[in-house]
């Protein structure tokens, strides 16, 4: 009856943006991303893509509710990098790798459909 | 920026490929990535399913919305799907379903006229797109027999009950209805390593050996009939049910199988409903999982607001 609409899951309301910042007010080098209409799928990569930067101190996700459609990455870093410079390096190692995995994919594709 | 880079390059092995089956192994990369791909191919990559439908005449036993619920869940062929547009950020129509850009129309007809019972299935939607059309399971390659193929079954009409229908396929994903996902199964595991103590095992009779090889639920392990040695079989089998590891301890002999999974290497099998080709979900799901990434980048605008409050912030320390 009041349940949401379906769409509200994934489609990202006019007027709010993607992704929003906000610095620790109490820690230098921390602050938390707001990613709207995103989940697990991007949370967990982009925290676990943050483990391997040795600048970053910490890097988290979480899912406030089940009904509010977005996540919050939080991330603190050593006074080298910033957590702006860490998520653009996360996401950007993790597009690569995937570029990476497709050509890796097509190619094994492409051996396979020879063989057989 | 600077250049520094913590990417990681994984590596990808077929082992086994079907129009509607995959198996391959992912080695080289973490968890997170098998899963948000897992993730992805179940509720994120497109297809097209029949989404309105305006029924004209049914006299049939299924109500409308029976029929219209039946109708959303049959598997049309989606290579399209990718390149179509979903109909509510389509401009060329109101999304009422009318436009080539965003939807398909199907029209169904069909009345029985004698006392046999007729079957409406798949087979009778008339698509206006001959590339998206109700998924045929007897393509040469599936093991069906032709003359079995009826399609699948919508309702069944006895003499004189008629069902006519225009129905609208519009593309969309499975987080929004699982029609639309184009997965049967997508499931990964880590591959088990399995080490046996070699020493630990001389000391065991053949019958504790034998009883080892038996715990298992699934055959990972056999007897090697000339040695009377204990071999793993097929480390895949293993289901991570922990009986081996239990076995050896109550035979007082702990540690004499010991199964570790590997953390970076991963066996997917993925099923598709047949809306695509199992080779092309994965690739789809790897596209669309790029297009979230890229969608999460931080704007402009966002990095300036920054800069401005750095700026402010080293003004207001030194003032």
């Amino acid at each position: 009856m009041n349940a949401p609409d379906r769409y509200e899951r994934f489609v990202v309301p006019e007027g709010v943006k993607k992704v929003s910042y906000e610095r620790d007010t109490k820690i230098i080098n921390a602050a938390s991303f707001t990613v709207e209409r995103e989940d697990h799928t991007i949370g967990n990569i982009l925290r676990m893509q943050l483990h391997r930067d040795p600048d970053v101190l910490f890097a988290g996700y979480k899912l406030p509710h089940p009904l509010q459609y977005k996540i919050i990455v939080r991330i603190h870093t050593t006074s080298q990098s910033s957590p702006m410079q860490a998520y653009n390096q996360a996401v950007n190692d993790l597009d690569k790798e995937l570029d990476h995995l497709k050509s890796a994919f097509e190619a094994e594709l492409a051996k396979h459909s020879r063989e057989y | 920026m600077e250049g520094r880079s913590y990417q990681r390059f994984p590596t990808v092995k077929i082992r086994e490929l079907k129009n509607d089956y995959a198996k391959f192994e992912l080695r080289d990369t973490d968890a997170s990535i098998a899963n948000a791909l897992r993730r992805v191919m179940i509720a994120e990559v497109p297809t097209i399913a029949i989404d309105l439908v305006e029924i004209e005449v049914n006299s049939s036993v299924l109500n409308d919305e029976f029929i219209a619920h039946r109708l959303g869940l049959i598997p049309l062929t989606s290579e399209r799907a990718m390149s179509m547009r979903f109909s509510r950020d389509c401009d060329a129509c109101d999304g009422d379903g009318q436009c080539e850009y965003c939807s398909v129309e199907f029209h169904l007809r069909a009345k029985c006229l004698n006392d046999q019972t007729l079957d409406v299935t798949s087979r009778e939607l008339i698509s206006s797109d001959p590339s998206v059309v109700p998924v045929d399971f007897a393509s040469p390659s599936s093991e069906y027999d032709n003359a079995e193929n009826r399609g699948i079954m919508i309702v069944k009409l006895r003499r004189g009950q008629e069902l006519r229908l225009r129905a609208i396929a519009r593309k969309g994903i499975g987080k929004d209805h699982a029609k639309w996902s184009p997965a049967a199964t997508v499931t990964f595991m880590y591959e088990p390593e399995i080490y046996i103590n070699e020493d630990m095992m001389e000391k065991l009779t053949l019958e504790q050996r034998m009883s080892v090889v038996e715990s298992s639920p699934t055959k990972v392990f056999d007897i090697d009939a000339k040695t009377g040695r204990v071999v793993v079989v097929d480390p895949e089998a293993y289901t991570y049910d922990d009986e081996v590891i239990k076995k050896c301890e109550s035979l007082n002999a702990p540690g004499l199988v010991e199964v570790h999974p590997k953390e970076d290497s991963f066996i997917f099998t993925v099923e598709s409903t047949g809306a695509i080709k199992a080779s092309q979900l994965v690739l789809n799901a790897i596209d669309i999982l790029k297009q979230k990434l890229d969608a999460v980048r931080l704007s402009e605008d966002t990095v300036e607001a920054d800069e401005q409050f750095l700026e402010l912030d080293a003004h207001m320390r030194g003032g």
